[in-house]
């Protein structure tokens, strides 16, 4: 046997449907969102070191870049005093002056022979002071590291010249000396979550900045002994010493540290760059909790729009089906209407005949009934019309006579039970104004046998004490009906033979 | 024009006042300083010194401001020579630049030329003293590299009218007729404060040699005498050697590893100038010998030595504030002043001793290296 599905089926089926299907798209958000993270953190893992070399790679270029940037203006700078025609050493100071204004070499100076320092304001013996001074000058570029008591670090680029004489004295070489402050202020380009610094070879910081809380200011060997291995730290020091670049990663406090190294060029420095991994795995875990966050409100939002969705829909659903049942009563009623009505007249048929008589026997056996009374009518020579006239001029008359039983019976319930046959119930009001109703109808009709009008002949009863059934009743309207139609023959009225 | 004359007078007098007791207030800050340098070693003996950062710190005073002065020109042209190319008297310059770039910060162009041989020598100074005499320099300045040499070349200049003036570490002969000194007034104490750590170290026992700088510079030579001094005091105490090594840091190491070959069993060393205290420590090291070793300076490589106890202490002075006193000295020098109100006749800079425990914080505050 096939079974129906029903309301209530419909509703359990779509409200458990949507609750898995939620359920289903919450527990794949989350998994999703728990991969990528652990993804993205497998990636930052093997990509940090990557990121490492590049910081320190750029930092390293941007030193190399201000250096041949220094280069570059020296030379220009002994251009511009080869060409002044400069004779005296105060007009080789004002020379000076000017090109620490116009290229912006604050610590511009000329060496002469002797070693000899000339500056804007001072002449001093340079031997100790600066290391390419310190033997004999070579003739080529020099990259150097000075040390200054009481000061930062500054980078010594020297620079040979042309020989130039000036006031009798021989000027061999030119130099400029850039505080490591402003190389570090140049470098001071990216996030706050990493760290650098400038080492020298033997692991010293040249640049005073933090590497971090661990290994902060100190020399990076002293502060990585007996936290790395013996041989990993035998190995980046002499990585050190031989200009070579290289990772190391460590652990202090339970915190992992990576540095990366990287020589940079014409210098004996090291940038180094550290990143914990923490910062990163912090980084990952806020980008990740912002991502799930994101996720949750957005299956938040699609679960209250969507259980939204399904209170509407199902609202739909029952307002829908209100509508295909009003529709379909409706439907039932016009179709009910039209089984008992009849189609030529519109008054109800003999199939609501059948259903009154039906429900009226009922209550005639319960005793429920006091005042009832059946009217019979027949029209008089429908079958002589119909004959000689045809069938429209017979469906008049039908019509006529109706409307005539109706505008009479007017508290009563007309039936047509046959071609020229139609009955009359009367309860109530209807049944104690009968025999007004009856006289009054029989004049007009007695009047239409002389105008050649639709004649109708009526018998009626009302329901006696005796009567089982309606039929009782109607059969001896009918009587009276038969009788009166002789009646109405002999005053003239079309009569079928 | 009368009361013009007044009013000029009480405002000249209102100035030199306030130079007057900010100079005595300085003086007596450093003494207070000096006086305080007491603490123990990391042996817990009584010494010199402190381990206290504040302490340290304020061996070398980096931050200078000029006096109110008010120079009289807005140019000035002065001539330094001093004993020798060394990096002791580089820090020297750093403190005479600060100075300059404060006067020009006022609108006042101070040049200046600080000169020196590669090798310590009395007569290369001579040579540059005449030099500098026909040139135009408004004080000339000089580091004496032998005060029987140069002394009386100094009075020679001055009655010739040249505005001299002494610096750093080595003052004229007395009586000599020049200007002011700026620098250490107490060479003769500080060899005796090292010498005395050092026999205290040794228990007041044992022999030991003086690595001095060169032959009649007076800052090295009354180190030795003070420290000569101290061991005379002590009957236990031997001196077995007194060498000069001009101040070469390679002929310090040099002389010290003959004095270990003469005597092995050497207990200690004092070192008088910069350079005796690297090169020894080079040779004892090498040596592996316990020789003790006390010496002079902030050379950063003693001061390494300070910090792994291959020295036992150093006498750090201040070069920083020697080189700025010294131009703010030479300004009013120019400008006719004597000594009295304006500037002392002798301005005297500390000495600092320092211990192992001081030394990570002396190369933090002298070399940003810890």
């Amino acid at each position: 046997m096939k079974k129906q599905i029903t309301r209530k089926t419909f509703i359990v089926t779509a409200v458990v449907g949507g609750i898995v299907l939620m359920a289903l798209v919450i527990i794949n958000a989350i998994v999703s969102a728990r991969q990528t993270t652990t993804a993205t953190n497998e990636a930052v893992a093997e990509v940090s070191s990557f990121y490492l070399e590049a910081m320190a790679d750029r930092r390293a270029k941007t030193i190399t870049n201000l250096i041949n940037k220094n280069f570059y203006q020296m030379e220009i700078a002994v251009d511009y005093i080869s060409n002044e025609g400069i004779e005296s050493e105060e007009e080789l100071r004002n020379a000076i002056g000017d090109i620490k204004r116009l290229l912006s070499l604050d610590r511009f100076a000329l060496v002469d022979k002797d070693k000899i320092v000339h500056t804007q304001y001072t002449t001093y013996a340079g031997g100790s002071r600066h290391a390419f001074l310190s033997g004999e000058m070579t003739g080529h570029r020099s990259v150097s590291t000075v040390s200054i008591y009481g000061s930062s670090k500054q980078l010594c680029l020297a620079s040979p010249m042309d020989e130039l004489t000036i006031d009798g004295k021989q000027y061999v070489a030119c130099f400029v000396q850039i505080d490591v402050g402003e190389i570090i202020d140049l470098l001071a380009f990216d996030d706050n979550r990493t760290y650098f610094g400038l080492y020298g070879k033997k692991g010293e910081n040249l640049s005073g900045t933090k590497l971090g809380a661990f290994v902060s200011t100190h020399n990076l060997f002293e502060a990585l002994q007996g936290i790395v291995p013996e041989d990993t730290w035998t190995e980046n020091r002499d990585n050190f010493l031989k200009a070579m670049d290289g990772i190391i990663s460590f652990n202090v406090n339970g915190m992992e540290e990576t540095l990366c190294y990287v020589p940079i060029e014409d210098t004996d420095w090291m940038m180094v760059v550290l990143i914990r991994e923490s910062d990163i795995q912090d980084r990952i875990r806020s980008i990740s909790e912002k991502s799930l966050l994101m996720s949750k409100r957005q299956i938040a939002f699609t679960l209250g729009f969507s259980a939204l969705f399904f209170l509407v829909l199902l609202y739909m659903s029952k307002a829908l089906a209100q509508k295909d049942l009003e529709v379909e009563k409706k439907n039932a009623q016009n179709f009910r209407n039209m089984a008992n009505t009849d189609s030529m007249t519109g008054v109800r048929n003999k199939h609501a005949y059948s259903e009154m008589e039906a429900h009226l026997n009922a209550r005639i056996r319960q005793n429920e009934i006091d005042k009832l009374a059946i009217v019979v009518c027949d029209i008089n020579g429908l079958k002589i019309v119909n004959d000689t006239m045809g069938h429209a001029a017979g469906d008049r008359l039908i019509k006529e006579a109706c409307s005539l039983i109706c505008e009479y019976f007017t508290h009563g319930a007309v039936y047509r039970i046959g071609g020229d046959e139609f009955v009359v119930i009367l309860q109530e009001k209807g049944f104690d104004s009968l025999k007004d109703v009856i006289t009054e109808i029989n004049h007009v009709i007695e009047e239409n046998v002389k105008k050649k009008k639709a004649v109708v002949s009526i018998g009626y009863s009302e329901l006696t004490p005796d009567d089982q059934l309606v039929r009782d009743v109607f059969e001896r309207a009918d009587q009276m009906m038969y009788q009166r139609k002789l009646q109405l023959k002999q005053m003239g009225a079309p009569t079928r033979a | 024009m009368k009361y013009s004359f007044i009013k000029n007078g009480i405002t000249s007098f209102v100035l030199l006042a306030a130079v007057f007791l900010s100079s005595c207030s300085m003086a007596s800050s450093r003494i207070a300083s000096d006086e305080g340098k007491v603490s123990t070693d990391s042996e817990g003996e009584a010494k010199t010194g402190s381990a206290s950062t504040d302490f340290v710190s304020s061996a070398v005073d980096f931050n200078h401001e000029l006096d109110q002065y008010k120079p009289k020109k807005d140019r000035y042209n002065f001539y330094f020579t001093y004993k020798t190319v060394h990096p002791w008297w580089d820090a020297v310059a750093l403190g005479m630049e600060d100075a300059q770039r404060q006067y020009l910060e006022r609108g006042i162009t101070i040049t200046y030329e600080y000169m020196a041989p590669d090798v310590a020598s009395a007569e290369d100074q001579k040579k540059r003293l005449f030099a500098a005499k026909a040139g135009d320099f408004d004080v000339i300045g000089v580091d004496v590299a032998d005060d029987a040499i140069i002394s009386p070349i100094l009075d020679e200049m001055v009655d010739s009218g040249i505005k001299v003036m002494t610096f750093s570490s080595s003052d004229a002969a007395s009586g000599c007729k020049r200007i002011a000194y700026v620098g250490n007034t107490h060479n003769y104490e500080d060899g005796k404060d090292l010498t005395e750590a050092l026999c205290k170290k040794l228990g007041y026992k044992g022999k030991v040699a003086i690595l001095v700088g060169s032959v009649g510079a007076p800052c090295h030579e009354d180190r030795a005498k003070g420290a000569k001094a101290t061991i005379a005091e002590y009957p236990d105490m031997e001196i077995v050697a007194t060498e000069y090594d001009m101040d070469s840091v390679d002929l310090a190491y040099d002389l010290t590893m003959k004095i270990l070959n003469d005597y092995p069993n050497l207990d200690g060393i004092i070192c008088c100038n910069m350079s005796n205290p690297v090169g020894a420590a080079r040779a004892i090291t090498e040596r592996g010998s316990n020789t003790v070793i006390v010496g002079m300076d902030h050379d950063q490589e003693a001061l390494h030595y300070l910090k792994d106890g291959t020295i036992y202490c150093l006498g750090v002075q201040d070069c920083y504030s020697i080189g700025f006193d010294t131009i703010q000295t030479a300004v009013k020098i120019a400008d006719g002043n004597k000594p009295g109100v304006l500037f002392q006749e002798k301005t005297d800079e500390a000495t600092t001793v320092i211990y192992q425990d001081d030394a990570s914080i002396m190369l933090d505050i002298l070399y940003g290296d810890d």
